[in-house]
């Protein structure tokens, strides 16, 4: 794995030196085009000339341009924002220098909107730590062209480490939420719906800005949970009738408001919104609380909570650098917190109708199956990322991977699932591998959770080696490798009429089965080929 | 850990290399690059506790210098 570096200074003593390669001192003319990701590391030069150097700066977004139109939009490219370590100015209002950076940053921002390789990284977040004489050290500088302090190399790294953890889409997906103390000031059950402390001046303006900071944060695709030791009919009752409220039963996608520990709680949250413990993030002001919680679920992450109201807005930020941010919102992450809550919806459904069968047709589940193409390729491999529990081999592949694949001749399809309460967008993904010309090997197999318990990973299984087998292929391996998570899965080749052919002491299995009749799908899916 | 272990021990981290002695110099040591050099006295300052001149950075082109230049700083 080689990182080309595209810089305009000295910055081998952050980066390292292993797997790493850098481009000359402001140079674009050579682009390799043999690296498998690229970073961009400008950063504002001295110039006392601040025109000039606002001219320069500006200069930076057409060579960005001109670079990123020339590397393969398969790899990721990692652009940083520009900081001005050096503020110079000579007259009170000069501004160039301030707008030509701001600019810079917006359009870099635009990029990462607009182009799925591209992802952006807030360098502010890193210099801001640091006040002006300790990011700059002149000696440095004017030895080496380091604009960044050697010194704050460890630093840095440790930093950067953090963020190339975050980039590979590390993050958590539930924020699960306290509500006395936590959402608002004061008890529920003492001070009543209008006692307790939200809106109007500090403390309870405090307690406002964190919810509205919350409901941001769901917009963004983070799933909202509440677990409260509370009367339920108390808090619904704030929720409608407290005016300030910012963040209302709908705006959490399941909940637990009883007397119950809270570590019971969390499990069941977990079950009902079909995700693991270990993608949660529990918050809560009371330290017996948190405690009870690190004891008996050590896989739900825990952080301490702020002593005052006032530390809430700074807390919130660390939440969302730790556990929750977001380098490349897809459509699918926005749409996510809505299709959560639609799930719990189904099953309050799936009571009312007398077997399995008749509740699925009446879904009205719509599966649309494609191959891979530029457009669903970052959630193919995002779904390779994150996906754990129905997942048949937990082989985690990049974009670059993917399409790296998919130019080599592999068969890639997803499926994006709908039905008449909401669509779930693409929420599968099979990769299938020529072993010769008519054999494929299945490479990867995985569901997303939020689709599981509807057979359809049945039927998307048997369409595609249905459409394998129009092609002309008449015979299919496969392999299931066990992990901690997966379980689930180990007997669904065995479950779709496959052959285990030899299993491995780790509990690997492999399996063939010969392709000579069309499998049997159940007629209550609409499956469109597309 | 002395002086010199110390030293010795930044200088390996530094260069990514275990084949480090007080025989080690700029010239036969491939991985002293220019670049190194400076993480190195970047290193030193911040070890102990000192301030190094670009004209002291400069003559540090050994083992023994780095030693005396340290030496003459305490």
């Amino acid at each position: 794995m080689t990182t080309f570096v595209f810089r305009n200074q000295t910055v081998e003593p952050f980066f390292g030196y292993d797997g790493m390669a850098y481009s000359g001192y402001g140079d674009i003319s050579v682009v390799p085009a043999d690296a498998d990701r690229y970073i961009w590391f400008y950063q504002v030069p001295v110039n006392a000339d601040s025109g000039r150097l606002a001219e320069e700066l500006d200069s930076y977004r057409d060579r960005l341009d001109l670079v990123l139109s020339s590397v393969d939009s398969g790899k990721q490219f990692i652009v940083f924002t520009l900081v001005n370590t050096f503020v110079l100015r000579l007259a009170g209002n000069e501004t160039a220098v301030a707008e030509s950076v701001a600019e810079f940053n917006r359009h870099a921002a635009q990029l990462a909107m607009s182009r799925p390789n591209v992802k952006l990284v807030d360098f502010s977040e890193f210099t801001s730590r640091y006040d002006a004489a300790t990011l700059l050290d002149w000696k440095y500088y004017l030895m080496s062209q380091t604009l960044l302090n050697p010194k704050l190399a460890r630093d840095f790294q440790a930093w950067w480490q953090r963020l190339e953890g975050e980039l590979a889409l590390m993050r958590k997906k539930c924020l699960v939420l306290d509500l006395d103390n936590t959402l608002w000031g004061g008890v529920l059950g003492e001070d009543g719906i209008d006692g307790i402390k939200l809106g109007g001046d500090y403390p309870g303006k405090a307690y406002t800005y964190w919810q509205q900071a919350l409901l941001q944060l769901s917009g963004m695709g983070v799933i909202l949970a509440v677990c409260s030791k509370n009367n339920e009919a108390d808090v619904l009752e704030a929720w409608s009738q407290n005016p300030n409220m910012v963040l209302r039963g709908e705006n959490f996608s399941a909940r637990r408001i009883n007397w119950q520990d809270k570590a019971t709680n969390l499990r069941e949250l977990a079950a009902e919104l079909n995700i693991g413990l270990d993608s949660m993030v529990f918050v809560d002001d009371n330290p017996a609380e948190r405690e009870l919680i690190r004891q008996m679920l050590p896989q739900v992450e825990v952080p301490d909570f702020p002593a005052k109201p006032y530390q809430l807005m700074p807390f919130f930020k660390q939440l969302v650098e730790k556990y929750f941010r977001i380098y490349q919102v897809t459509a699918e992450d926005r749409a996510k917190a809505e299709q959560y809550r639609a799930n719990a919806m189904r099953q309050a459904e799936q009571s009312r109708f007398a077997d399995m069968e008749s509740y699925l047709y009446s879904l009205d589940l719509q599966l649309d199956i494609m191959p891979a193409d530029s457009h669903n390729l970052p959630r193919i491999a995002q779904m390779t990322q994150k996906t754990n529990q129905f997942n048949l081999t937990t082989r985690r592949y990049n974009e670059a991977d993917v399409r790296q694949r998919l130019e080599a001749g592999w068969h890639i399809y997803c499926m994006s699932v709908s039905d008449r309460f909401g669509d779930n967008g693409i929420t599968a993904t099979m990769f299938l591998e020529d072993v010769d010309d008519v054999t494929v090997n299945i490479d990867t197999l995985l569901l997303s959770c939020r689709i599981l318990g509807k057979g359809i990973e049945e039927a998307f299984f048997k369409t595609v080696l249905n459409l394998l087998r129009l092609d002309g292929y008449r015979r299919v391996t496969a392999d299931y490798l066990p992990t901690a998570k997966n379980g689930q899965t180990s007997d669904f080749f065995d479950r779709m009429g496959m052959t285990c052919v030899s299993t491995a002491p780790d509990g690997a299995k492999h399996y063939e089965m010969e392709l000579n009749q069309v499998c049997e799908i159940k007629n209550y899916y609409n499956i469109r080929v597309l | 850990m002395n002086l010199e272990d110390k030293v010795l021990a930044i200088m390996r981290e530094v260069f990514e290399m275990d084949d480090v002695s007080t025989d080690t110099t700029q010239k036969n040591c491939p991985r002293w690059d220019s670049l190194r050099h400076l993480t190195l006295a970047s290193e030193l300052e911040e070890e102990f506790d000192i301030e190094l001149e670009p004209e002291e950075i400069a003559e540090m082109t050994d083992y023994d210098r780095v030693i005396g230049m340290l030496k003459s700083k305490m």
